[in-house]
């Protein structure tokens, strides 16, 4: 089966200022491995842009898809999940489900129009801060290039779904 | 309805208004300050709803930086503190004690991490700053949306199971039966006493390894709190800390104590194999006794090797021996497990160093054997021919290797830890060496000599006077095993002496000694059964080195010994003592606290679907038939949150990330977001 292609549009959104626009990529980190790996990143001082901004939770296999999609739904530009190398879960096979489930919402999302560089799933062992910090850098220079996304005007534009509801979850405080 | 439910609005407090926070902005003294404008986060933040104060403090970890903290709750009476500092890894279980003293419930506590993942991996001032402000922020809204939790406590049982049965694995079951402790002992090979029945003496006091291990032995064996199996594979664990059940295959002997002539039925065998114990340079008979004086003090069958001729029956008398024995199983109940799986030493490739391609290379576990009065040759090294003895011994093969250098292994790394105990026993071999043969010429090349523990120097010290040559060579360069050109000897060693400068320096061998390096003992289907953390050296990992060292991040099972990194028998003796005593430190305790991050069902909410039986990686959800919901185990439930996920109906929650907490750090983190959003825009600081 071929890959889906992303649609086409237009990344810039009206009366945006890009030479101030800033990415802001949301990174999912489990506990005991890849938290602990964005650790030995710091402790190794390597460095990596500040736009990646990590939500700790104990495991990748806690990482709703929906909180993928509410991120986007909610203006982030990229998001990254990481979890522990397979056969290193802390618990058990916790990652294993991440493993399902992070392809598949991948390629739901370049079907709703998203670039699939904007959405990144690795494995980062505790001890690879190194690798941390290669793919957050990498993450931000490809979201970066994407520009801003922009993902609830682009879906008010289209008329899709609650296009008109710009606040998925309420209004924030 | 619980406090857990989502159906009201996530950003506001779960109980109505009357939130209080408190946020403390660590300097780490400068290690946060000198990047991240700290007073500019806890201004910001002071301003977010609910937030009662902010402040910043030069070490926050400090005795007054946790005073701060407690007289803040008590002053302000908050009901939610923030702190950011360093790694929650580091210091959120202090930081808890502290808030836990002020009389706060320590999960009404939050910890951002602005060092490691915020000052430390940037060097732009602004962005930090604008960074550990989005993180803090959001934080203090995911506070507002938490709950008091309660830890679980669970009961523990007051036996223990070990899992090996060398030195690390009876020391262990020695001292916790000591504290009363009933102790079930599981070795997988026949007999007891593991790799350190393979030596000869041991440094650096010169004893006998056997009679030290004997008396090792005698002292489990004999305690009747002490159940030992040997022939042991564990097929399955299941249960939690204070609770484990562990299933155990038990394979036949072959041999029970009835069998009255032991000798007599092992000199009747005809069928002969190569002898693991002497690695591979004796042969033994298909029932055999591993070495003198072994535990249990009956000869076992290897089945591979048998052929049933029922020769050993009637010579051993006509019992005892049992030729179509099965194996069973046994489940042992257990509060605690110790593993003391153990190392293996390291394999050399095959023509590293010349290794299988020259039948005079061998290893330094091989020549231990070789030198042995009750070893395959009874303590002679192999014809040394005319004149003196040359020896080559070639330091850390198969350790502290680099990469591009060295192969790789199977898994496709180079070890490049040091196996410690090499240097020693090396030189103590060689010391040796030189008892026996005292015209013997003996060369070392070496990279560094480790003799780092107590006594071990002298062993330097007297090889260096016995004229042992010591040839330091270039860890990248390596030196070379070649058969001799000039034909003076077997072999000759190639090698650049480092301390003249590289000279390049042949060295004729009669035997090429690899002091080889130690590698885990391979057991993957155990760290798969526990989830055991293991490091890159492919050793099972502590949870942490200084604080928690001999505890696997899996609550109540413990390390003992070498399955957690090189250690000679000294230090071997003393991490199974110290992993026995935090193991009966536990039993003693009568019961173990779990964090109380552990998923729960709104019946409410629940459909019944069953989804999340088929997520949890625990088995710790079943469906209660009756009331067609599904019901959480809350003692085997491990907190991974997997079936929060994967509930279609948000049914199922996890403590401490719920939907309501993690959506609602997702909304601060993203505030401000979307088109054309510039973080430079919000705030003017740089």
């Amino acid at each position: 089966m071929p890959e889906p292609k992303a649609e086409k549009i237009e990344p810039v959104a009206a009366g945006a200022s890009l030479e101030k626009w800033e990415p802001r990529i949301i990174a999912f980190l489990c506990y005991w491995c890849s938290y602990a790996g964005a650790d030995a990143a710091g402790t190794l001082r390597l460095k990596y842009p500040h736009n990646v901004l990590i939500v700790r939770v104990m495991c990748s296999g806690r990482v709703d898809p929906e909180l993928i999609s509410g991120a986007f739904a909610q203006g982030a530009d990229g998001v990254l999940v990481c979890g522990c190398q397979i056969g290193c879960c802390h618990y058990i096979s916790g990652n294993h489900k991440t493993m399902a489930r992070m392809p598949l919402l991948g390629r739901l999302l370049v079907e709703m129009g998203l670039e699939p560089g904007r959405f990144r799933h690795e494995w980062v062992s505790a001890s690879e801060g190194e690798k941390f910090a290669r793919i957050t850098n990498e993450i931000t220079e490809e979201v970066r290039r994407l520009g801003p996304l922009n993902w609830p005007g682009r879906l008010h534009a289209r008329g899709v779904g609650h296009g008109e509801d710009l606040e998925p979850w309420g209004t924030p405080q | 309805m619980s406090p857990l439910n989502t159906g009201g609005p996530v950003n506001g407090p779960p109980g109505g208004d009357g939130i209080r926070t408190g946020v403390f902005v660590c300097c780490c003294g400068g290690n946060i300050s000198d990047i991240v404008d700290v007073e500019y986060v806890a201004r910001e933040v002071g301003r977010r709803p609910g937030v009662a104060c902010a402040l910043v403090h030069t070490f926050i970890c400090s005795d007054p930086g946790q005073a701060l903290i407690e007289q803040k709750i008590a002053e302000l009476k908050l009901n939610r503190v923030v702190l950011a500092a360093c790694s929650p890894t580091l210091h959120q279980l202090t930081f808890r004690r502290a808030v836990s003293r002020a009389g706060l419930n320590p999960f009404l506590f939050e910890h951002v991490n602005v060092r490691e993942q915020v000052s430390w991996v940037t060097e732009d001032l602004h962005g930090a700053t604008q960074k550990a402000t989005r993180l803090v922020a959001a934080a203090v809204a995911r506070t507002r949306n938490l709950v008091p939790l309660e830890k679980r406590r669970i009961p523990i049982r007051p036996s223990a199971l070990v899992i090996g049965g060398g030195v690390a694995g009876l020391v262990a079951a020695r001292d916790l039966a000591r504290r009363g402790t009933k102790v079930t002992l599981v070795e997988s090979r026949p007999f007891l006493g593991g790799r350190m029945a393979q030596l000869h003496t041991l440094f650096p006091t010169g004893e006998e390894a056997r009679e030290v291990l004997r008396r090792l032995m005698q002292a489990v064996v004999r305690d009747p709190l002490v159940t030992t199996f040997t022939n042991a594979t564990i097929l399955e664990s299941r249960g939690v800390v204070g609770s484990f059940r562990t299933r155990i295959r038990i394979a036949p002997r072959g041999v029970n104590k009835q069998l009255n002539f032991a000798g007599s039925a092992i000199a009747a065998c005809p069928e002969e194999t190569v002898s693991e114990f002497d690695y591979g340079l004796g042969r033994r008979k298909a029932i055999y006794f591993a070495y003198p004086g072994c535990w249990p003090p009956m000869p076992a069958i290897d089945w591979n090797a048998c052929t049933r001729c029922g020769r050993c029956v009637s010579a051993g008398g006509g019992k005892g021996i049992e030729l179509d024995g099965k194996p069973y199983e046994i489940e042992v109940p257990s509060g605690v497990i110790v593993l003391a799986t153990g190392f293996d030493p390291y394999e050399p490739l095959h023509g590293e160093y010349g290794y299988r391609i020259f039948p005079k290379v061998v290893t330094l576990q091989q020549l231990v054997r070789l030198l042995d009065p009750e070893g395959p040759t009874a303590g002679r090294l192999p014809g040394s021919g005319n004149g003196p003895l040359r020896v080559g011994f070639i330091h850390c093969v198969g350790a502290r290797q680099w990469e591009g250098v060295h192969q790789q292994q199977a898994d496709g790394k180079v070890n490049d830890y040091c196996a410690r105990t090499c240097c020693t026993a090396a030189l103590h071999a060689a010391l040796r060496i030189r008892e026996l043969y005292p015209d013997a010429r003996i060369a070392s090349f070496y990279q560094d000599i480790r003799t780092y523990g107590r006594g071990h120097e002298a062993y330097y010290e007297r090889a260096s006077e016995a004229g042992v040559l010591f040839i330091r060579y270039d860890a990248k360069k390596p030196p070379r095993v070649r058969l001799d050109p000039r034909g003076e000897a077997p072999l000759v060693v190639q090698a650049g002496d480092l301390l003249t400068g590289g000279r390049p320096l042949e060295v004729p061998c009669d035997l090429v000694v690899l002091a080889t390096g130690v590698v885990p003992h391979n057991v993957s289907e155990l760290v798969d059964m526990y989830r055991c953390a293991v490091g890159s050296d492919r050793f099972l990992l502590e949870v942490h080195p200084k604080l928690r060292p001999v505890e696997l991040a899996v609550a109540g099972v413990f390390l003992a010994g070498t399955c957690q990194g090189p250690m000679n028998v000294t230090e071997t003796a003393a991490a199974a003592s110290a992993a026995a005593s935090k193991a009966a430190a536990m039993i003693t305790q009568g019961h173990v606290e779990m964090d109380p991050i552990i998923a729960k069902v709104d019946d409410d909410l629940c459909t019944g679907c069953r989804t999340c039986l088929a997520v949890c990686p625990y088995d710790a959800i079943s469906r209660d038939p009756a009331r067609k919901r599904t019901i959480v185990n809350e003692a085997l439930c491990a907190g991974c949150g997997t079936c929060a996920a994967a509930c279609p109906s948000d049914a199922i929650q996890q403590f401490g990330f719920t939907d309501a907490q993690v959506r609602s750090e997702l909304a601060v983190l993203l505030e401000g977001a979307g088109a054309g959003a510039a973080v430079g825009s919000e705030a003017g600081n740089a």
